[in-house]
C-alpha cells in the first residue's frame, strides 16, 4: 500500500473544508468545538493546550503516528496554509472562503439549499407540508406518461377502513414514545433520505479521507478534478447517479418510493453496462450504504398494465440477482448465491403508502398451480382467459372482472388492484378458512423469582402491560388475556368479570401440570378489564420479599400451552432466572474455555430438547411464543430462543437488566409496548411459487417448515426477515421469472387475507448481466442467514471461511469471466460497481458480535446476535453489520435541525480509528445500541454543553440519558438520537452509552471492536481483507480452480500479519 | 436341529422383519415427501396433509427397536461364533451406537427438510444391507441345515 505521492495533493479540496465553508450565514449559532481558546465569535472550541493545526479550522488531528493516512495539505500554496495566517479566520469574523477557492462541488450542500429552500420553508409545519402532498400525484404519474388514466394505480376501492385502521395503528404507535416522535417528522423512507441529504457532504469525506492512494494508477488518482467526488473508474458512475436524487430532491415521498422500487431507477445505470470499481486503496464507499438495488429491466411489456408498482417494493421481497441466469450451469459458473429476501408484513411507517386490498373476495387462481394473478399474467382469446405466468396454463376470468355484482354495473378490470400491484391483499372468503379467525390472545408467563423481583422486572413489566392496555389489539373487544406467575409453583389467577380482586390459585405441581379452574383463567380483556387492572397494580408488591430461587418456566409454558392451544395465541415469556425446576430445567453450562473453539457451538446450541418438542407442538396449535430474556448471570439464551425460533416469535435479550438504571427500565419498557402493541397476524401460513424450472431449496427464520415449500407460522410479526434460497432445475426458455409469496393470515381484526407479492425478474444469458445486477444488501442478508446456519450446525470458523470462501469465489469469477484478465495476480481488485460495498459488509459480518472470532463474547451475547442476523429485515441489517458513525463536535450547521425529510443527521464517517480526533465527540449506532464517544482532549464547554457536566473527568463512562439543556448544541444532539431511534422499522429502542477515551476498557474495547475497518483483536482491516482477497483470487485464478488452500497461516485470515 | 440352523434361521425372520421395516418406512419417508410437493401443490388451505410432525412421531417409534433388533443379532451371532456374519454386522452397530451417543438417531420434525437428502441416502444403504444380510443368513441357514443332514 503506497502512500500517495503529493502530485495531486493541491486538485483535491479537503474535504474539512466545506462544513466550515457553509458556515458563513452569520445569526446561526457555532455548532463546531474544537480546541484551544479561540475567541468565542471563532465558531470552534479548542483546548488551550494543543497548538493551533495548521490546516482548516475543521480539520482532524490524527495521531501521529498514523502519518500514513494523513491529510494532504490543504492548499496548494504555503502562503495560504495556515488557518492562522488568515486574517478574517482567525479575527474569527466569519470562516470565509472565497467562493473561487472551491469553484466545485456543484453537488455539495451549497447545491442543496437551493432545491430545498423553498420546500424547507413549507415543511415547518410539522404534520407535512401541503406542498409536499400536491406535489405527489404528478410525481405518481411522472415517471410512466404511457399510463393511461384508466389504470390509476390507486386501487378501485382499496377500502377507506384500512387508512382509517392504518392511521389509527399510527395513533397507537404514536401514544408511548412521543416525545420521539415529536423530533419526528415526515418521513418517508430513511434509507432515500440519506442519499438526498448526505451523498453531497459525505461524498467528499470518502475522497479526502483516503487511506492511501495506489501508486500504479497515478493517472487515474490524479485525473479527478476537484469537483468529481468519486474515485478512478468510479467518476462516470458517480455524478449520473445522484443525478435522480438531485431531481427529487423537493419532490415528496412517491417518487422516493418509485425510486425504490427500481423504476425510477432505471435511467441511473444503462442496462448491459457493467462498471467496474476498483476496491483496493480507497476505503468503502458508505455514502451508497443506502442506495436502492440495482433496476429490474424488464422486457417492455412484460406487465399487462404497465404499472410502475407492477413489482414488489424491494422493502418486502427482493432478490439477490435482480437477472435470473437462464440455465443451471450458468448460475453454478457465476458463483452468485440465487435466494429471495422476504419481508411480507412490515410495518408502514407514515408516508409509506398502504397495501392495498382487494375486498371483494374474487380470487382468481391458477387451476394447476395456485398461483394468484398478478400483473405479469397474459389475457388471450379476447380477454376471455388469462394465461398463468408461472405455469402457462389457461384459466377462465372471473365475471367479476368485468363486471360488479352488487352494482350490476360494468366494471374496469385494468383498475383491479391485482392487476396494478406486485404488493396486495385479498380478503380471503371462508374457503381459505379452518375455523373462524380467531380472537387475538396472550398469555403472559411472568417470572417473579428473587432475581426477578430483584432486578425490578416484574415491577416494570406490569406498569408497561398496565400502561399499553389500550395498545394491544382490541378492534371488535376480543382479545383474551391470562396471566400466569412462576417461581418454584405456578401462580394462576381468576380474572372472573364479576370479582373486583383477582383470586390467586397455586399450583405447586410442577411436573404433571395441571390448569386448576376451566374457566376465567384466559378472560376477555374488556370484560375483565377492571379485575385485570387491579391485579397488574398488585402485582409488583406481591412478591416483593420473595427469597425463591426456583423457577419452573418449562412447566409454566406447558400450563400456558394447554389454557391457549384450543384457540390459538400468544405466549409472552418475561424469563430472568434459568428455568431450574421441573419440565425443561436448564443447567448453567457456560464455561469459558470453550468460548472461541470449535466446541463453542454445542453452546450455541440447544441443551435441552423439550423446547423444540414443546415448539412444535405449539406450531401445531397456532400459539406463538416470544420471550423475553433479562439476564443478570448466564440465562442460556440458545436454549430459551428455539422456542420463537420455530413459533415465528421474537426472542429480546436484556444483559444486566436492573431496572434501577432508568436507561434499562425505558429501554424494556418501550420494546415491550411495542411488542403489546404489533399489529401481529395470526395462523399464518407462508407458500412461495416460481415459475416453472426454479425450485426453493431451503428456508432460513423464525417460522416452521412444514412440508417443502409451506412455511407455518402461528404468529406473524411484523419487521422480520425470511430468506430463501433457490435453485434452477430446468433451463428457463422464457424472457422473465416470477416469484410470488402468499401469506395467508387472519390480522388481529378477525378478518382473513391474503397478502401476495409478486416479483418478476428478467432471465439473462450473460455472466456480466447477472453481476451488473446483485442486489449486495440482499447478498450480505443472504451471507449472514447462511454463516448463522454454518455456525450452528459445524462450528464458526467454518462460517467465517465459508463467507470469504464465497466472496472470492464472486470477485474470481468477475476477474477471469468479465474483466478477461485471465490467469496471474493483477495489482487491482475489481468488482463492478453494485457490489463495491460487499467486501466491507464482509468483514462487517466477520467482525460481528454473532460470528467473530474471539474468546471474550459471551454465549448469550453471541447467541442473541445471532438471533438478530437471522430475522432483521435489510434496513435493520446493514446499520447492524456496518454501523454509522458521525461526528458531533464539528456536524454541519443544519445537521440535527428538521428538514424537509425529519431531522437532518450529520453526514457519515467511515468506521475507523483515524477519523477519531482526540477533542472529538462522536456518535456510533447499530440500530441496538448508540455510543457517544468522547476524546480525551475534549474542549470542557462540550461537556458542559452537552452533558451538563463541568469537564471531562466529571463524565462518567456507561448507560446515559442525555439531559435536555437550553442550547443549541445538546437539543440538535439529541434530535439527532430521537431520530436515530425512530427512523428505522422494528421495535427496538437502541440504549445510549458514554464511552470515555480512557474509560472503562471493556466499554472503550466494545465501542472499538465497532470500527470494523481496523485491525481489531487480530482480525483484519479493510485493506487486508482486501489484500487477502486479491490474494486469494490471483492464487484460485493461476491454478485455475479452487484448490486446497496454501498451508501459509498468510491465508489464515484471523492470524494475518 | 442345531443351534447354528436355527440362529440363522431367526437370522432371515429378522432380516425380513427389518426389510420389511425398512421398506415401509423409508419409503414413507421418500414418498412422502418426494410427493409432497405434488399433492400440496393442489390445496391451498394449508391443512395438515402429510405433517412432518407426525411423520417424525411415527418413525421416532421404530428407531430404537430396529437398532435394538440388529444389535441383538449381532450379539447372537458373537456369542455362537459365526465370525463372518458379526464382522457383516458390526459396521452397523458402530454406527448405530454413535448416533446415539450424540443424540442424532431421532427424526427431528424442525430439521427434517434440511436433513432430508442424508436421512434418504442413509434409508437406501440401510436397504441394500438388510437385503445382503436376508440372503446371506439364507444361504447360511440352508448349508447348516444340509450340514446337519
Amino acid at each position: 500500500m503506497a502512500q500517495q505521492p503529493p502530485p495531486f495533493q493541491p486538485q483535491r479540496p479537503p474535504m474539512q473544508i466545506d462544513p466550515n465553508g457553509n458556515r458563513s450565514p452569520g445569526p446561526r449559532p457555532p455548532m463546531g468545538y474544537r480546541p484551544t481558546g479561540t475567541p468565542p465569535p471563532n465558531p470552534a472550541f479548542r483546548p488551550a493546550g494543543t497548538p493551533p493545526p495548521p490546516g482548516s479550522p475543521m480539520r482532524p488531528q490524527f495521531p501521529p503516528n498514523q502519518q500514513g493516512f494523513q491529510q494532504p495539505p490543504p492548499r496548494p500554496s504555503s502562503g495560504q496554509n495556515g488557518y492562522t495566517g488568515n486574517p478574517p479566520n482567525a479575527a474569527g469574523v466569519r470562516p470565509s472562503f472565497s467562493p473561487g477557492m472551491r469553484p466545485p462541488m456543484p453537488h455539495d450542500r451549497s447545491a442543496s439549499p437551493q432545491t430545498v429552500r423553498p420546500h424547507q420553508q413549507g415543511s415547518q409545519l410539522p404534520p407535512q407540508s401541503p406542498v409536499a402532498q400536491a406535489a405527489s400525484p404528478p410525481a405518481n404519474l411522472a415517471p410512466t406518461p404511457s399510463y393511461s388514466s384508466a389504470s390509476l394505480p390507486d386501487g378501485p376501492q382499496s377500502p377507506t377502513s384500512s387508512h382509517m385502521s392504518q392511521a389509527e395503528h399510527q395513533r397507537r404507535k404514536r401514544m408511548y414514545p412521543q416525545q420521539i416522535t415529536q423530533a419526528y417528522l415526515d418521513q418517508p423512507s430513511p434509507a432515500q433520505s440519506y442519499d438526498q441529504q448526505y451523498q453531497a457532504p459525505s461524498n467528499p469525506a470518502a475522497s479526502s479521507g483516503q487511506y492511501f492512494v495506489p501508486g500504479s494508477q497515478p493517472g487515474q488518482q490524479g485525473a479527478p478534478a476537484p469537483s468529481t467526488p468519486g474515485y478512478g473508474q468510479q467518476q462516470p458512475s458517480q455524478p449520473g447517479q445522484q443525478q435522480p436524487y438531485q431531481a427529487q430532491a423537493p419532490v415528496a415521498n412517491m417518487t422516493n418510493q418509485f425510486s425504490n422500487m427500481g423504476f425510477a431507477g432505471g435511467p441511473q445505470q444503462p442496462t448491459g453496462q457493467i462498471q467496474s470499481v476498483s476496491l483496493m486503496g480507497v476505503p468503502p464507499q458508505i455514502q451508497d450504504l443506502y442506495s436502492p438495488p440495482p433496476a429490474i429491466n424488464l422486457p417492455p411489456n412484460a406487465s399487462i398494465t404497465s404499472s410502475p408498482t407492477a413489482n414488489s417494493d424491494p422493502s418486502y421481497q427482493r432478490s439477490t440477482m435482480n437477472a435470473i441466469p437462464a440455465t443451471e450451469a450458468l448460475l453454478k459458473k457465476s458463483r452468485l448465491p440465487l435466494a429471495l429476501v422476504i419481508a411480507p408484513y412490515r410495518t408502514l411507517k407514515e408516508g409509506d403508502e398502504p397495501v392495498p386490498v382487494v375486498s371483494d373476495t374474487v380470487i382468481a387462481r391458477c387451476r394447476r398451480c395456485r398461483t394468484y394473478i398478478n400483473p405479469f399474467v397474459t389475457f388471450v382469446e379476447g380477454g376471455q382467459r388469462w394465461k398463468c405466468n408461472m405455469c402457462f396454463l389457461l384459466n377462465e376470468v372471473p365475471s367479476a372482472f368485468d363486471r360488479d355484482a352488487i352494482t350490476s354495473q360494468p366494471a374496469d378490470r385494468w383498475k383491479r388492484a391485482e392487476l396494478n400491484h406486485g404488493c396486495v391483499e385479498f380478503v380471503a372468503p371462508t374457503e381459505y378458512m379452518v375455523r373462524p379467525p380467531q380472537p387475538p390472545a396472550y398469555v403472559f408467563v411472568i417470572d417473579v423469582s428473587y432475581s426477578a423481583v430483584q432486578s425490578g422486572m416484574v415491577a416494570t413489566a406490569a406498569r408497561t402491560i398496565l400502561d399499553s392496555l389500550d395498545r394491544i389489539p382490541n378492534e371488535e373487544n376480543r382479545t383474551k388475556v391470562a396471566f400466569i406467575t412462576v417461581d418454584s409453583s405456578l401462580h394462576f389467577y381468576n380474572f372472573n368479570s364479576s370479582l373486583t380482586e383477582p383470586q390467586m390459585l397455586l399450583v405447586s405441581e410442577i411436573d404433571d401440570v395441571f390448569l386448576p379452574a376451566p374457566t376465567d383463567l384466559l378472560v376477555n380483556l374488556t370484560e375483565s378489564r377492571h379485575v385485570i387492572e387491579s391485579f397488574l397494580e398488585k402485582l409488583p408488591d406481591m412478591f416483593k420479599d420473595t427469597t425463591n430461587i426456583k423457577n419452573a418456566a418449562g412447566s409454566a409454558l406447558q400450563a400456558a400451552f394447554k389454557l391457549v392451544s384450543v384457540c390459538g395465541g400468544k405466549i409472552i415469556c418475561l424469563q430472568s432466572t434459568l428455568p431450574n425446576v421441573g419440565t425443561g430445567a436448564l443447567k448453567p453450562r457456560e464455561d469459558v474455555k470453550l468460548l472461541g473453539t470449535a466446541k463453542e457451538t454445542t453452546l450455541l446450541n440447544a441443551a435441552s430438547p423439550f423446547y423444540k418438542t414443546f415448539a412444535v407442538d405449539c406450531s401445531r396449535s397456532q400459539v406463538a411464543c416470544d420471550m423475553l430474556i433479562f439476564g443478570g448471570q448466564y440465562s442460556d439464551v440458545a436454549t430459551l430462543s428455539c422456542l420463537p425460533r420455530y413459533t415465528a416469535g421474537q426472542t429480546y435479550f436484556y444483559p444486566g437488566f436492573n431496572a434501577a438504571r432508568t436507561e434499562d427500565a425505558l429501554k424494556f419498557a418501550h420494546e415491550f409496548s411495542e411488542l403489546l402493541a404489533e399489529q401481529v397476524g395470526m395462523e399464518a401460513v407462508i407458500r412461495i411459487r416460481a415459475s416453472k424450472g426454479i425450485r426453493m431449496t431451503s428456508y432460513h427464520g423464525n417460522f416452521f417448515v412444514r412440508s417443502t415449500d409451506l412455511l407455518a407460522l402461528p404468529n406473524v410479526p411484523r419487521d422480520q426477515s425470511y430468506c430463501v434460497e433457490i435453485g434452477i432445475e430446468d433451463d428457463l426458455k422464457t424472457p422473465t421469472v416470477c416469484f410470488q409469496t402468499a401469506l395467508l393470515h387472519s390480522t388481529c381484526h378477525g378478518e382473513r387475507r391474503i397478502r401476495v407479492l409478486t416479483t418478476c425478474l428478467p432471465v439473462k444469458n450473460v455472466m456480466a448481466e447477472l453481476y451488473s445486477s446483485v442486489d449486495q444488501f440482499a447478498m450480505a442478508t443472504f451471507l449472514a442467514n447462511k454463516a448463522v446456519e454454518r455456525a450452528l450446525t459445524t462450528k464458526l470458523d467454518d462460517a467465517r471461511d465459508a463467507i470469504v470462501n464465497k466472496v472470492v469465489d464472486m470477485l474470481g469469477v468477475y476477474k477471469t469471466h468479465i474483466l478477461g484478465s485471465g490467469s496471474g495476480s493483477t495489482p487491482q481488485l475489481t468488482i463492478s460497481d453494485n457490489l463495491k460495498l460487499l467486501p466491507a459488509l464482509t468483514l462487517g459480518l466477520l467482525k460481528h458480535d454473532g460470528l467473530r472470532q474471539s474468546s471474550q463474547i459471551p454465549t448469550d451475547l453471541r447467541s442473541n446476535a445471532m438471533n438478530l442476523l437471522k430475522t432483521m429485515p435489510v434496513q435493520l441489517l446493514i446499520p447492524y453489520i456496518y454501523p454509522t458513525l458521525y461526528s458531533l463536535h464539528n456536524m454541519p450547521n443544519e445537521a440535527g435541525e428538521v428538514g424537509e425529510n425529519g431531522v437532518v443527521l450529520p453526514p457519515r464517517l467511515n468506521l475507523s480509528g483515524e477519523k477519531l480526533e482526540p477533542h472529538g465527540c462522536y456518535l456510533l449506532e447499530n440500530g441496538q445500541n448508540i455510543y457517544i464517544w468522547v476524546g480525551r482532549g475534549v474542549v470542557p464547554q462540550l461537556c458542559l454543553d452537552l452533558f451538563d457536566v463541568k469537564s471531562y473527568e466529571g463524565l462518567r463512562g456507561g448507560k446515559i440519558t442525555l439531559p435536555n439543556l437550553e442550547n443549541p448544541f445538546n437539543q440538535k444532539v439529541n434530535m439527532i438520537i430521537g431520530k436515530i431511534r425512530e427512523m428505522r422499522r422494528g421495535n427496538y429502542y437502541p440504549q445510549l452509552y458514554l464511552v470515555k477515551e480512557d474509560g472503562e476498557p471493556a466499554l472503550r474495547l466494545w465501542f472499538l471492536s465497532h470500527l470494523i475497518e481496523d485491525r481489531t483483536d487480530n482480525v483484519l482491516s479493510y485493506p487486508q481483507l482486501l489484500q487477502l482477497l486479491k490474494d486469494r483470487v490471483s492464487f484460485n485464478s493461476t491454478h485455475n480452480r479452487r484448490g486446497p488452500e496454501p498451508e501459509n497461516s498468510f491465508f489464515n485470515i484471523y492470524l494475518f500479519h | 436341529m442345531p443351534g447354528d440352523a436355527m440362529l440363522f434361521l431367526f437370522g432371515v425372520i429378522m432380516a425380513a422383519f427389518l426389510l420389511f421395516m425398512m421398506v415401509f418406512f423409508s419409503s414413507r419417508i421418500i414418498l412422502d415427501f418426494a410427493s409432497i410437493g405434488q399433492v400440496i401443490m393442489f390445496s391451498d388451505l394449508e391443512c395438515d396433509y402429510i405433517n412432518p410432525i407426525d411423520l417424525c412421531n411415527k418413525l421416532n417409534q421404530f428407531v430404537l427397536p430396529e437398532m435394538g433388533a440388529q444389535a441383538f443379532l449381532f450379539a447372537m451371532f458373537l456369542i455362537n461364533g459365526s465370525w463372518l456374519a458379526a464382522l457383516l454386522n458390526l459396521p452397523l452397530v458402530v454406527f448405530n451406537v454413535q448416533k446415539v451417543t450424540n443424540n442424532r438417531h431421532m427424526y427431528d420434525a424442525t430439521e427434517i427438510f434440511r436433513t432430508l437428502s442424508i436421512h434418504k441416502k442413509e434409508c437406501f444403504f440401510k436397504l441394500a444391507f438388510y437385503l445382503l444380510c436376508f440372503f446371506f443368513y439364507l444361504y447360511r441357514m440352508i448349508v447348516a441345515l444340509i450340514a446337519d443332514s
